[in-house]
This record gives C-alpha cells, sequence and structure tokens, in this order.
C-alpha cells in the first residue's frame, strides 16, 4: 500500500495563517484521527490534501506521485476518497443512484458509450451489484430505492462512507462522521471504520468526540492553529494534561 | 419553397418549425436540463449551422447530409474554441461567458460582410437534395425534419439514460460531490456543451434549406431567449419538456395571427408572451409543465 | 490619430462606466446578474423622449423626470418579482432566468409603444472642439463630464453615507446584517432604485449623441457587464476603471481590425480576464477559483 504524506504544507487565507509548515506521514492500515479546537485548520487539511484547496507552499504525495496540484477527481480516482463536513449527497436521487454515481471506470460514461450503449447494461447490472453488495455491508441495503434526502441523518452520513468505498478508494478522509448522530448508529459507523482499516484501508478521520477518536484511532494527531501540538497513539496522546486543557478550554 | 396560401401547407410550415424548435429545445435542454449549465448562446449555433449549409450549398451545392456534417463539426469546434476557457467559471460567470460568445458570433454574422453579405442575408439557398435528388415538396420536408428530431430524441434520450446523464445530473445537483467521486466534471461539461451545438447546428441547416433565405436577425440573443423559454415553460431535464416547449410556443403565438394583428405588433406580443411564460414559471413551477428539474429552487 | 482613438475611447468609457457602476452597485447587494437592467437603461431614455419630445417638457425638467421613474421601474421590478422570490431563497440561476424575461418583455413594451424606428434626443447643434489634434463635440464633452461627477458621487455615497453602509452591510453578508436589525428588503429595494436611476442617466447622456431603438440595451448591458467584471465586480472603481479599458480597447480594435472583430477581442479579453483574474483588474475577493 502507498505511502500518504505531506511535506512543509502551508496555507493562508486572506492573511490567516490555517495551515502552517505540516510535515505528517499518515500510517498505512491504521486509523489516523485528527483532532483540534476550531478553526485548527483539520477541514482545510482534507481539502488540501484532496485537491480542492492549492497550498501556498508544499507538496503532498501518494506513493512518489506528486499530487499537490492535481485536480481533486484526479485525486479520487488515484483512490482518495472523502467526505464533506456538510454531507454532500444527490439527495433528489435514489440511494442507489448516488451509489451508481460512485462506480468508477465506467464505460458508459463515455460518450460514444453512452450513445451506442455496447456493453453498457452489463457493466450496469455488475455496479448494481456491488453498489447493493456495500449496501448490504453498511446496513443500507433496503433503503437502496428510497430518495436519499429521506434517509434520517445518521443514515445519510452512512450513506456518504459507502459512496467513499464505491469508489474503491484505498484511502479515506472522513470529516466527522459521527458527528450529530444517534449512539447506536455512530456505533455502527465506528465498526464500519474499523473493519474498514482490518481490510487494509487508509483511514484519516476528524473528529470532535473524543470517546469515538479513543474507541478507534491507532494514531491521533493533535491540530492547533495549522501546527501539530502532538501526536501518537491516542493513549498517550490524551492523557497528557495540556492537551485536555486545549479542549476544556 | 413558395409560400402558397393554402390551409394544408400553412399546417405543414407549422410542423416544420416546430421540428425545428424542437431540436433546438432538446439540444439546450441537454445543457440547461439535465447539467444545469444556462447558455444564451443557442442561437450562435443555431446560426453557425445555417451559414455553414447556406454557404456549403450556395457555393458548392453539396449534398444536404453532407453540409450538416460539415455544419456541425463547425459548431462543434466553435465549442470548443469556447467551452475550454470558459466551464471552469462559475454558474453566473459562465452564463456571462456565453453572452459574449453569443454576442461576438452575431457580430460575425452581421458584419463579416465579405463572408454572410452581413445584415442582407444570404438568398438563395437551395433546397436539400438527398442522394441527388431535391427535395422541394413541403410534405417531404415535413418527413426530413421529423427524421432529424427523432435522431435528435434518440440521442438526448440515450444521453439521459446513461452512466454520463447519471454523471451530467450529478454535475447539476452538486459539481463538488460529483468530482470528489472520481469525476472529470470539465471534461463531461466540454462534450456534453459540443453536443448541444452540434444538435443545434443540425436544425440551422434545416433552416437555411427550408427558408431558402438566411439573415443575422434569426440568431439574436432574442432566439436564444426564446429557445431558453421553451425548455422553462415545457419544462427542463425531461425528454418531452422540451418538445413540449417547442409545440406550445410556436404554436400559440401563431394563433395571435388569427386575431388580425398587424404583423409588427404581434412579433412584439409574441416575445412578450415568451418574456411572461419565463417569469410566471419560475415564479410559480420552476420545473415547467411536464419537467423534472426546478432549477434548484 | 492615436489622441482622437483615446478621445474616443475615453467617451464611450465614460458611458460604460455609469452602466456599469450601477450594474455592479445592484450584482454586489444581491448576487445575481440582473440582466433586465438592459432594459430599465432602454426604459431610461425612451422615458425621457416621451417627456422631452411628445410631452414638451423643458429638457432639465425631462431628464429628472425620466431618471425618478426609471428608478420607480427599477424598485418597482424589485418588489413584485425578486423580493418573493429572495424570501423563497430561490437560486441565484432562477432569479437571472426571470430578469431574462423581464429583460425581453421591457424591451417589447418599448418597441410596442414607441415603434422600431430610431427615435432621437440629438436637439443641440453638435459645437466640434479641437483638444491636441482630435476633434470632440460640446455634447461628448458633457457626456464624460456628467458621467465623471455622477461616478464619483456614486462612489462617495457608497464609501461615506450612512446609505452606502447599510448597502455594504448587506453585501458582504446578509445574515449578519438582518440580525443586527438592517432592513434589507428596504436597502435592496433602494439599491434597485439608484442602479436604474444611474442607467437611465447613462441611457440619456448616450442618446445626446447617438440614436435610440428598443435594442439599445443590449449592448449596453453587454460593455457594462464586461467593464464591471473586468474592472471587478467587487470594486466600483474598478468597474469605471474596466469601463474606460474596455472603451480605449474597443477603439484600439476599430482601428487595427475588420468591423466583426471588434467585440470577439472584447469577448477574448473578458474570457482572460475571467479565467486568469476573477477578481478584476482592482477587485479582492477571490471568486470562481476554489471549489469549496
Amino acid at each position: 500500500m502507498e505511502s500518504f504524506r505531506c511535506k512543509g504544507l502551508s496555507k493562508s487565507f486572506d492573511g490567516v495563517r490555517a495551515i502552517a509548515d505540516l510535515d505528517i506521514e499518515f500510517p498505512s492500515s491504521e486509523i489516523t484521527s485528527i483532532i483540534g479546537p476550531n478553526g485548527a485548520g483539520k477541514t482545510t487539511l482534507i481539502n488540501l490534501l484532496t485537491g480542492f484547496v492549492r497550498p501556498d507552499v508544499g507538496r503532498c504525495f501518494l506513493g512518489e506521485h506528486d499530487i499537490t496540484r492535481l485536480a481533486p477527481d484526479r485525486i479520487a480516482r488515484l483512490g482518495v476518497a472523502r467526505t464533506f463536513q456538510d454531507l454532500k449527497l444527490i439527495l433528489q436521487v435514489p440511494v442507489l443512484d448516488n451509489m451508481m454515481l460512485a462506480r468508477p471506470h465506467q464505460a458508459g460514461e463515455t460518450l460514444i458509450g453512452a450513445l451506442l450503449r455496447i456493453g453498457v447494461a452489463k457493466e450496469e447490472m455488475r455496479n448494481r451489484d456491488e453498489a447493493i453488495r456495500l449496501l448490504r455491508l453498511v446496513g443500507l441495503e433496503e433503503k437502496a430505492t428510497d430518495l436519499a434526502g429521506e434517509l434520517s441523518y445518521g443514515q445519510q452520513k452512512l450513506l456518504t462512507l459507502a459512496c467513499c468505498l464505491a469508489t474503491e478508494a484505498q484511502i479515506l478522509l472522513l470529516d466527522e462522521p459521527v458527528a450529530g448522530v444517534h449512539p447506536d448508529m455512530a456505533d455502527k459507523i465506528l465498526d464500519l471504520m474499523r473493519t474498514l482499516r482490518d481490510e487494509g484501508k487508509l483511514i484519516l478521520f476528524i473528529e470532535h468526540d473524543i470517546s469515538a477518536v479513543r474507541r478507534i484511532a491507532d494514531h491521533v494527531i493533535v491540530l492547533d492553529h495549522g501546527k501539530v501540538r502532538a501526536q501518537g497513539p491516542p493513549r498517550e496522546v490524551l492523557e497528557r494534561p495540556e492537551i485536555m486543557e486545549a479542549y476544556l478550554a | 419553397m413558395e409560400l402558397r396560401r393554402s390551409d394544408l401547407d400553412y399546417l405543414l410550415h407549422i410542423l416544420i418549425l416546430i421540428g425545428i424548435y424542437a431540436i433546438l429545445a432538446m439540444s439546450l435542454d441537454l445543457l440547461v436540463g439535465h447539467t444545469g449549465l444556462l447558455s444564451v448562446a443557442h442561437a450562435a449555433f443555431y446560426g453557425l449551422g445555417a451559414y455553414s449549409a447556406a454557404l456549403l450549398s450556395v457555393h458548392f451545392g453539396i449534398p444536404f447530409v453532407l453540409s450538416v456534417i460539415l455544419g456541425m463539426l463547425t459548431a462543434i469546434l466553435a465549442s470548443l474554441i469556447f467551452s475550454l476557457p470558459s466551464l471552469r467559471l462559475h454558474d453566473d460567470y459562465f452564463v456571462i461567458a456565453t453572452f459574449a460568445f453569443q454576442m461576438i458570433l452575431f457580430g460575425i454574422f452581421n458584419n463579416w460582410t465579405g463572408m454572410t453579405r452581413g445584415p442582407f442575408g444570404i438568398p438563395g439557398i437551395p433546397p436539400p437534395s438527398i442522394l441527388g435528388l431535391p427535395i422541394r415538396s413541403r410534405i417531404a420536408f415535413v418527413f426530413l425534419v421529423v427524421v432529424f428530431a427523432v435522431l435528435c430524441f434518440q440521442i438526448v434520450s440515450r444521453i439521459s439514460m446513461s452512466p454520463f446523464g447519471r454523471v451530467l445530473r450529478g454535475i447539476r445537483e452538486d459539481e463538488t460531490f460529483t468530482r470528489a467521486l472520481g469525476k472529470n466534471t470539465v471534461r463531461f461539461k466540454v462534450l456534453i456543451f459540443a453536443v448541444s451545438a452540434a444538435l443545434a447546428a443540425s436544425a440551422g441547416c434545416l433552416y437555411a434549406q427550408y427558408l431558402s433565405f438566411i439573415a443575422p436577425t434569426s440568431f439574436t440573443v432574442m432566439e436564444s431567449i426564446l429557445v431558453i423559454s421553451m425548455v422553462v415553460i415545457g419544462g427542463a431535464g425531461s425528454r418531452w419538456g422540451p418538445i413540449v416547449g417547442a409545440i406550445v410556443l410556436v404554436t400559440l403565438p401563431e394563433a395571435l395571427r388569427f386575431v388580425g394583428l398587424p404583423n409588427d405588433v404581434a412579433a412584439n406580443l409574441r416575445q412578450i408572451a415568451y418574456g411572461g411564460g419565463l417569469v410566471t414559471m419560475m415564479m410559480f413551477r420552476p420545473q415547467g409543465l411536464i419537467g423534472k428539474y426546478g432549477f434548484g429552487r | 490619430m492615436v489622441s482622437q482613438l483615446l478621445l474616443n475611447g475615453l467617451i464611450a468609457g465614460s458611458v460604460y462606466a455609469l452602466v456599469a457602476v450601477s450594474f455592479s452597485l445592484i450584482y454586489r447587494t444581491v448576487r445575481f446578474f440582473h440582466f433586465a437592467h438592459g432594459g430599465i437603461y432602454t426604459a431610461g431614455a425612451y422615458l425621457c423622449f416621451t417627456f422631452y419630445s411628445l410631452l414638451r417638457f423643458p429638457l432639465f425638467l425631462a431628464v429628472i423626470c425620466a431618471v425618478l421613474l426609471t428608478a420607480v421601474l427599477g424598485a418597482g421590478m424589485d418588489i413584485l418579482i425578486y423580493r418573493p422570490m429572495r424570501a423563497r431563497h430561490v437560486s441565484s440561476l432562477v432569479l437571472l432566468i426571470v430578469s431574462l424575461g423581464l429583460l425581453i418583455i421591457s424591451q417589447n413594451i418599448v418597441s410596442l409603444v414607441f415603434g422600431d424606428a430610431t427615435k432621437t434626443l440629438r436637439t443641440f447643434i453638435a459645437q466640434a472642439h479641437d483638444i491636441g489634434g482630435a476633434r470632440i463635440t460640446s455634447v461628448q464633452m458633457i457626456i464624460i463630464a456628467v458621467s465623471a461627477a455622477v461616478c464619483a458621487l456614486t462612489w462617495l455615497l457608497m464609501q461615506f453615507s450612512y446609505f452606502g453602509r447599510l448597502m455594504r452591510a448587506v453585501a458582504n453578508d446578509r445574515e449578519l446584517s438582518r440580525a443586527v436589525g438592517v432592513r434589507n428588503d428596504r436597502v435592496i429595494m433602494l439599491v434597485f432604485a439608484l442602479g436604474s436611476a444611474l442607467a437611465a442617466g447613462a441611457a440619456i447622456l448616450v442618446s445626446f449623441d447617438t440614436d435610440m431603438t428598443p435594442t439599445i440595451g443590449f449592448g449596453a448591458l453587454f460593455m457594462g457587464v464586461v467593464a464591471a467584471i473586468i474592472g471587478g465586480i467587487d470594486s466600483m472603481p474598478g468597474a469605471a476603471l474596466g469601463a474606460v479599458f474596455v472603451g480605449l480597447v474597443q477603439q484600439l480594435a476599430a482601428w487595427k481590425l475588420p468591423t466583426e472583430w471588434q467585440d470577439a477581442i472584447v469577448f477574448v479579453i473578458l474570457i482572460g480576464f475571467l479565467v486568469l483574474r476573477p477578481q478584476g483588474l482592482l477587485g479582492k475577493r477571490r471568486i470562481g477559483a476554489e471549489t469549496i
């Protein structure tokens, strides 16, 4: 599995430093959690890593590939999927359509393929089967034909995770995967993340819920004012009084 | 083709116009209703097709199918020149860019007198010849238009119901999410813009060789907005909506003619009706009569 | 020769400046492209024609009445059409389409009432003067002077007056301004009134120099929008600067290029700005570049 890291990453918005000279190597096949107070730069970091925002200085690497200036869809195609803080989904279409949209390498997405329809039906069936398999994995199978907008908030969060899986990405960057979600659903999502890690995926997630971090993170990075304050296994990092201060403050 | 005062002829004339506008509306809907990209430049591509067909058939007398193909290629080329820099722009700014493009092309139609004879237009366009036979009768032309309209419908249908169409709708509803899933949305937009332009150009070829005379005044911003009206009123994002829109907006104003108003007054009232239709629909029923897309109400 | 080009560019630019300033004033506040502004522009010129040539008002009074009535029209458009739609939080695309409809309606009403033949407000004998080898008529000098004065006054109003601050508050953050007690809808209506008045002024000035037809709104709108974007849609001095820039470039293009390509140059420059520097010459906000 390829390494995923950034070097010397910096980004300012209107003169305010959001990210300051970050050097991080995200461990493969582990769950890394990024925590920190609001405005610490956590979402900006995800945006930088996935190409939605360009850094002022620094580079991001996927293996040997310099992905710093690549378009976000390009980075996604290289196997890096992400979710958004404001829960992006196509709400007006069925759950299954969202999943099908996420499927990669579709011949039916070329113009010729769409017009001539050669082999597209078969491919659609295969993708549909895989989409339903993934929906079953996350427990949303019965909702496949419901409109995504009809799902509960927690179910929608689960769906965004399922869509990431549908892209066949090996690296998942999740922005607050369990925030605002019913505890039972949160358990489901966290267990799922653990399963995915066991399958070899690299998972990076932002969270404010420390218990979630404690439960599943293999590695914790504390970000504050765009700098790494501390990093290490959760037991170590979360016990340190100054870290807890930063949170309770 | 002479316009004879016979009821059947008139009816056939209306059918031909409906067919041509249906093609224009369907092709614009690919952009507006399926992908969520508003363009005010559709008349420019319509005009490119018309002028290509006119010039090619007047100067070289080539078969119709060939002139259509060449007209479509011209439109595709123009669309690429425009879309590659412009499709990265956000919604509103993209519309401005299409507005500018439309003004430019109209300027070319109207001012490049060497090629287009400017405001005087191009007369004496020969009727289309299919396999060596010129199509002179109105009924035969109706068939020709219907064939083109059906082909256009097929193309729109296939695109809409394919994975390609699914991505277009993704772009329409949430482009960021669609990109995050690994879709190169710029590529899709460039392609659909080119398809839309090519289909509009084909309508232009039909128009030129039907009327046997074209002038720049048929290809203004107003004409673009008229086609937008058809899409909006009939219903955006659906396969039949634009056709309904074309039927409504071609036939209803023709009814005005029977009220006996002077021609220019009728023309103004017709356009006021289009504008009124746009405003009313957007205020009360953005998805149009039978459409599926409410423009992100 | 060059000085004539510069002068012509300045004359055209002054008019574009007024249109650009009026357009950007409205855009900054409501954040959608109010295309019907072109119809308002046309209405301004024709209303002046009505008051002056048809109702025989003295010129000064005719201008004032036309400007005021156009302001009312613009405000009316907002109150009757845009405001209820704003309340329903429709997307800016919907508002844009509505404004296209309003543009068509207004242009055709003018055409119905006044006919398509050209009308004129050119009642003065254009006295030509010579400045550094270039010819300029007194009417054209008035155009430059009035336009510059009005733009400057508007800028002062925006920067230093209470209304200006209200407008900027609504423009920057509508939620916040409402939270601190600003009556957003009132401010927006007044902005439409002011913007429409400025557009009427521009149309009337132009009509002193060139003929009027019902379609003048399109060309003016096009130029105004381009100037505003090139200059920086968030900056009023930018809009004026962009306008002069566009005017000059057009004149240079007219000199060197055949007529059919003149607008093309403006288009290319517009696209260039939109792609490379979307905030324009003097704008600050970054638009269109970053996705989130």
